[in-house]
This record gives C-alpha cells, structure tokens and sequence, in this order.
C-alpha cells in the first residue's frame, strides 16, 4: 500500500515543534529561582528554545528541553538549577 | 513565423528563447556551448528577459537552475558529456525534488581517451538517473521538442533532457521554421509551482528514511509511466498549434508491410529515411522505426510496431560496457517472447562518421547474419 | 545602534523540537541568526548536521522555507533561487547558504568562491565546529592544527585554513566572524549583512561538545573562551573598512586548550608556541 506522499519531498513547517524528539534523552531539567532578573541570555543561549519570555517572567517549555544544562552554565546570577529526572536508588540492581 | 538557417545549438537557444525561460545557469563546454552564447546574446539585445547565472561549473549549473525552480521560475541549462556526468549527482537530485528543469544535451563521447566528438554514450550515462529523454533527428526538432519538452514536464513534474549530437547537430546548418511567440505563450502558458515560498513555508529534501524513501521512488517512476501517455498528446497538441507532428514516443516510417525493420535514435534517423526510401526503390520491404523518446523506454509501442517485422537491426551510437549497446539490449528486452530476429550494432562511437552508406551496409550485413554471437556487433571498425 | 535582548522578536524559526545532540553549538547558531533574518528568509542547508536536524520524512523544526541541499551545492542553489525572486519582482527576501565548515570551505568551496566572485546577493554563513561532525568528526580544512579527530588520532599536522582572510579577499560587500557567546553582536552582524546588496559572509564559531570533547553544558563558555584568548577574533570588514568588534581580555590560551579532549595530546612547547603566535596578530609583546 503505497504511502500518501507530497510531491516534492517536503514536510510541514514547525511539524518537530509539535512533537519534539529530544524529551526522551533528558536526565536533568532547569528549575529557575526568584533571583532570575530577566536578562534574556538564557533564551538565546538554549539550543532548543525551549525558554521564553511571558510576560516579566522565563518560563520553560518541559516539552522542548534536552536538559543540556547550558542555561544553568551560563546565568549570570546563578537563578537555574539543574534537577536530576530521577533521583532515586542508582546502580546495578540483582 | 520565419524560416531561416539555424543551427542545432540555435535552435534550441529559439526554443528556450519563445518558452520565456526566466533563469539560466550554465557553464561553457564544447560543443555546447554555441546555444549559452545564443541565449546570452538574446539577453544582451534585450530580446529575453532572463537572468543568467554565470556559475563557476557544470555541477553548479544545475544546481543554480535547481534553485531557481524550486523559487517558482521556468529554467533551463545545457550541456553535454563531461559536463554532464560532472552534474549526475545534481540530475538525479532533480527528478526526486520533481522539478520541471528542461537541459539541452548536445551528445558527445565520454573521456577517456578524450573525445569531443559525437555519439549517444552522455545520454545513456543518464538513463537511470529519472529524467525523460527526448532525441532528435534534425534542428527543426530540436526547437520543436524545446518546446514540447518545457509542457511535458510541467505537466508531470519531471525533469526533461532534449538530446542532439555535437557537431553534426549542434553546429550544422539547417533550414528551420522558427514558431511566433503568440502561439507558444498560449502552447506554454506560465505554470508557476513554488517549493521554495515565504508565503508559504515548508522544509524541502528532509532526510528520509526506509519507510518513507521507496514510496517517494514509486510515485516518481508512476509520473515516468505517466509521461508515456503525455508525451503522445503533447505531440498531438503541437501538431495542430504548429502544424508539425513529430509523434510522441516513437515514429513509424514505411512500416505497413515492412519485413527488415531499422531501429535507432538521433541524427542517423535522418539519413535511416534516405535508405529507405532508396531500398523501397529497389523493391526491398524495409521500413524504419524512429525512437523519439527513449526514457521513458516506449516498450509497448515497440513491441506494437515490431509486431510483423522478421527481421529488427538495432544501431546505437553508444556502448554500455559488457551488455551492448543500451538501444539494442533495451529493445531486445521489450520484445522478449515475440518472434522476431534482431540485431544489434554498435557504431559511430567517438564521432566516427555514420551516414547513409553505413546504413546501408549495416542493413545488408543484418539481412545476412542469422544470429549473432555477442549482445552487440561492432559495425566500422 | 545598541541592540538588546528585549528588541529581538520573540518569533522561534528555527529550532523547537530539533533533533540535534543536548547542547548542540550549531543549534544556538540557528535560534541566534533566525532572530536577526526573520520569516522573509529562504535558507538552503547542505549536507551537514544543521541539515539532518532540519528534519526527517515528514517533520522539521523550521518555520521559513528550508532546502537540504547537496553536499557542494548550497551558494549555487542560492544563486539560482534569488535569480529567480528577481525575476519574479518578490523583493524584501533574505536568501541564506548555511554550511558547516565542510560545505564552506572544502567539498562546498567552489560554489562559495563562484557565488562571491559574483558578489551575488546573499548571505553565506559558515558554522564552523571546526571537524566534519556528521559523518563522525573527521579532520577538515577548518580543523586547528594539534587536534584529535576521528580519523587523525595523533591531531592534525597543519594549521586551519583562513576562510575569512579568503572571503575577504573576495571583496565582497560584507565579512564577518562571530561567535554564539555574544548573541548581540551576532545577531547585529547578521541584520547589518541583510541590508547588503551583495555577498556577506559570516562564520560563527559554534563548538560541538562531542567533537571536542567538552561537557555539554560549557557550550558557550567554550565559545567565549576563544574570543578571550584572542585565538578567535571577533572583527568584520564592512565594503572593504576592518573594524574589530571586541578587544580580548586576553587570558592564556591554554585555559581554552588544554580543557578540551581534543587538545590532550598538547605539548607544553605547542602551547607556547600557539600563544606567541596570538600575541604576535594582537601586537603584544612576548
């Protein structure tokens, strides 16, 4: 059964937006802290968009964030931490 | 319209000059190079409104009229041999992005040694490549399949290559009926497609993987099937629009009650007419059968054609290295199971002269060789 | 003239949802120039990494026209498609060649020097990770002298190729280098190269931390690093006029180098001689 294809090899714009491949491999995630002062450096430094600005505050987008780690490298008042996915029991269970 | 005496290369300059093209890229190689220089004084004089992408190669000629197609304009580019085997990676990439690209070939052998002479063996080099290829048998064709070809694939989203052999075509003069811009403009109206679209964004060539890569390739060879019907009423339409039928996928000549069928491409079809008509003369059922359109391969025409010939000599101007010659071979293939004994014959290769003496001889050495002991017999050497 | 974050559009074109590594440099490119070309813009990408996390069968992250192009082909392509809005009279459209440093300055250099030659409207953008990331990480012209690759264990015997020193050579309208730590000044690069008539080329330094060995999260930093030793200099050559966009802090090179797995195999008398050759392009003494 042959696949209903467009002609051209093509895909829809912002289709990955949707459905965002990286959440799978993220072991950590940024939690921002009350000592954000909403520089914006943060939201050009994320490889993945995945933090924007709403209104005076960053929020972040779970969805979109591979859990790299850049944001909290690089914020200059120190306002991110990263927080394992799990941090329960570790190790080789028998 | 004006009749005048143009040349291979010319023609197909007029052809390219009366679609409209709007983007151009090419790079010069001999003995192509006659039409750039064509169009590029068309531009210069201000008779064509076409931008002219004076790119750095072969392989970015394609590309730069790639682009331009993709953006929504017509676009055209010419080569032949070493240019287009430089460009093979970019043709094939052509036909899977279904891009309605219209390429002049001026058919010349493929170094080494180095040959700038003609003969069929660029073109065949391209016959898996997905692009539709037409022939021609003399310079007024070239401009009209030209125009035929730019129809063809703006109507099933292929590219299209429009063959002719260097020198003996491209750069010999002939009487040529050159059609008005009035009829062509209405023959190919402007059929913008735009891939490439701010107003409508879209990612173009994503990597595809297994599950998707054949289905694309179906679909691509379904428009190929496609082309076998549109080919033959794009003719029909020119034929009444210009009053010049060159048939669509293959023609028949004397071929009521022919026994010795002489099967080829390209120039030698002209000369094939003369022999015919001079054995016909002497009372000999021999009758010819022109291949105008040789991607798609036109099986079931042939086979149609062939169908009370006894006898079938092939000839090909071109060698595809132990199989012979892909005319003959192809042609072999399609009629598998009818019966009916060809013959196949390699010459003219490098640009070693084939005219209507050769001919000749190659139908009488035919008539006399029961079965041939290699795929191909190599005829001159 | 100064730009601020607040400025920027708030527009993602690019990026959201891609399926490059966590940390991706190249990615932080993309977000970063998409900010100053907005949605007007046609970007031609070959093969490359930035290629394959364009997207896949039916998805992609961009939100402007994309085409993944043959490997050589991108600035020929680009070419082609602006030839072709002239022709259609569709002004007001950024027309982008985005490489990697293979697509620029080795298998993609003959379509780049044709299309600069003919000082052909556009931009071409090289994001230099400085080895041939998506096949693996082999050495290329843009690989640093010293450094470990997938296919030259013992680092690289011979010094990166100066691609801006080339492109300069050109003389086209605009030459850039930038770098992903400082978003402003690249993102004003980017806008500035976009009001040309003619060809701009800007080549970010854009570190991939797999290839050179770093942690994911030191992306920036890395980049930042370069700049502050003065091995990366952040200038650019506006119709001919060189201005120097950032004046190093100079920190030792080897706080860049050494840092990096790529670098491990550094000698004590190579770093030595790698500073002396910074201090020498910067004018300071020994």
């Amino acid at each position: 059964m042959v696949k209903d294809l467009p002609v051209v090899p093509s895909a829809k714009a912002g289709s990955l937006a949707e459905t965002p491949t990286g959440i799978t491999w993220r072991v950590q995630y940024p939690v921002i802290s009350e000592t954000c002062n909403t520089c914006l450096d943060c939201t050009l430094f994320c490889p993945d968009g995945a933090l924007v600005q709403e209104e005076d505050k960053i929020v972040l987008k779970l969805s979109l964030c591979k859990g790299c780690g850049i944001c909290a490298n690089e914020c200059k008042e120190n306002a991110i931490q990263m927080i394992p996915e799990y941090s329960g029991v570790q190790g080789v269970f028998r | 319209m004006s009749t005048t005496l143009l040349t291979g290369s010319e023609a197909a300059a007029y052809g390219a000059k009366l679609a409209r093209i709007e983007v151009i890229a090419y790079y010069p190689i001999t003995p192509a190079f006659p039409a750039m220089e064509r169009i590029s004084k068309f531009i210069d004089d201000g008779d064509l409104n076409t931008r002219f992408v004076r790119v750095e190669s072969d392989h970015s000629a394609l590309a730069a009229a790639l682009g331009a197609s993709l953006a929504g304009s017509r676009t055209f580019t010419v080569t032949n041999s070493q240019g287009l085997l430089y460009m093979t990676e970019v043709v094939y990439h052509t036909a899977g992005l279904r891009q309605p690209v219209v390429m002049a070939v001026a058919n010349r052998a493929l170094s080494a040694p180095h040959s700038r002479f003609p003969e069929q063996g660029d073109a065949i080099s391209q016959g898996a490549s997905g692009w539709i290829q037409l022939f021609c048998e003399n310079n007024q064709e070239v401009l009209d399949n030209m125009l035929q070809a730019f129809k063809i694939a703006e109507t099933v989203r292929l590219p299209v290559m429009v063959n002719y052999e260097g020198y003996i075509q491209s750069h010999t003069l002939e009487e040529v009926e050159i059609p008005n811009q009035e009829t062509t403009d209405q023959f190919l109206p402007l059929n913008r497609v735009r891939t490439l679209d701010v107003e409508n964004p879209q990612a173009v060539n994503t990597v595809a993987s297994p599950e998707f890569y054949m289905d694309y390739k179906f679909r691509q060879n379904e428009a190929m099937e496609q082309a076998l019907t549109v080919i033959n009423d794009v003719a029909s339409e020119y034929a009444v629009e210009y009053g010049r039928d060159w048939s669509g996928l293959i023609e028949t000549y004397q071929m009521d009650d022919a026994e010795h069928a002489f099967v080829a491409m390209g120039s030698m079809v002209s000369d094939a007419r003369i022999v015919v008509d001079e054995l016909r003369n002497e009372g000999r059922k021999v009758g010819l059968v022109k291949i105008r359109t040789w991607r798609p391969f036109p099986a079931e025409a042939l086979r149609e054609a062939l169908k009370k010939a006894q006898l079938v000599t092939v000839c090909d101007k071109n060698i595809v290295y132990g199989l012979g010659g892909a005319l003959g071979t192809e042609l072999k293939s399609a009629l598998y199971g009818q019966d009916v004994r060809i013959n196949s014959y390699i010459l003219g290769l490098g640009g070693r002269d084939v005219t209507t003496v050769e001919i000749k001889k190659v139908l009488e050495l035919s008539e006399k060789t029961k079965k041939q002991v290699t795929a191909s017999e190599w005829f001159g050497l | 003239m100064a730009l601020s974050i607040a400025d920027l559009s708030k527009e993602e074109l690019f990026g959201q949802g891609n399926a490059g590594c966590g940390g991706c440099g190249a990615a932080v490119a993309g977000r970063q120039a998409m900010k100053a070309l907005g949605s007007r813009t046609i970007i031609t990408i070959p093969a490359s990494c930035m290629a394959t996390m364009g997207g896949s069968n039916l998805k992609t992250t961009w939100q402007i026209p994309f085409y993944h192009t043959l490997f050589e082909i991108a600035p020929a392509v680009s070419s082609g498609i602006r030839a072709a809005l002239e022709a259609q009279g569709i002004k007001d459209v950024n027309v982008v060649s985005w490489a990697g440093d293979a697509g620029t300055a080795d298998i993609g250099f003959q379509s780049l020097t044709g299309a600069a030659e003919r000082n052909e409207h556009m931009i071409h953008v090289c994001y230099d990770n400085e080895m041939y990331m998506n096949t693996g990480g082999q050495t290329g012209s843009q690989t640093p002298m010293y450094a470990i690759t997938s296919n030259m264990t013992k680092g690289k015997t011979i010094k990166k190729k100066n691609m801006l020193a080339i492109m300069e050579a050109h003389e086209i309208d605009y030459v850039a280098s930038a770098s992903i730590a400082y978003p402003l000044d690249l993102i004003a690069k980017f806008k500035k190269a976009a009001t040309k008539p003619g060809f701009s080329y800007i080549h970010i330094l854009a570190p991939c931390h797999r290839g050179w060995q770093i942690p994911p999260e030191k992306t920036i930093e890395f980049a930042r690093l370069a700049v502050e030793s003065g091995l990366f200099e952040l200038y650019e050559v506006d119709e001919g006029e060189r201005t120097r966009n950032l004046e190093p802090s100079f920190i030792p090179v080897e706080d860049y180098l050494t840092p990096q797995g790529r670098f491990k195999n550094l000698t004590q008398e190579a770093i030595q001689g790698i500073q002396t050759s910074v201090n020498k392009h910067y004018g300071r003494g020994e």
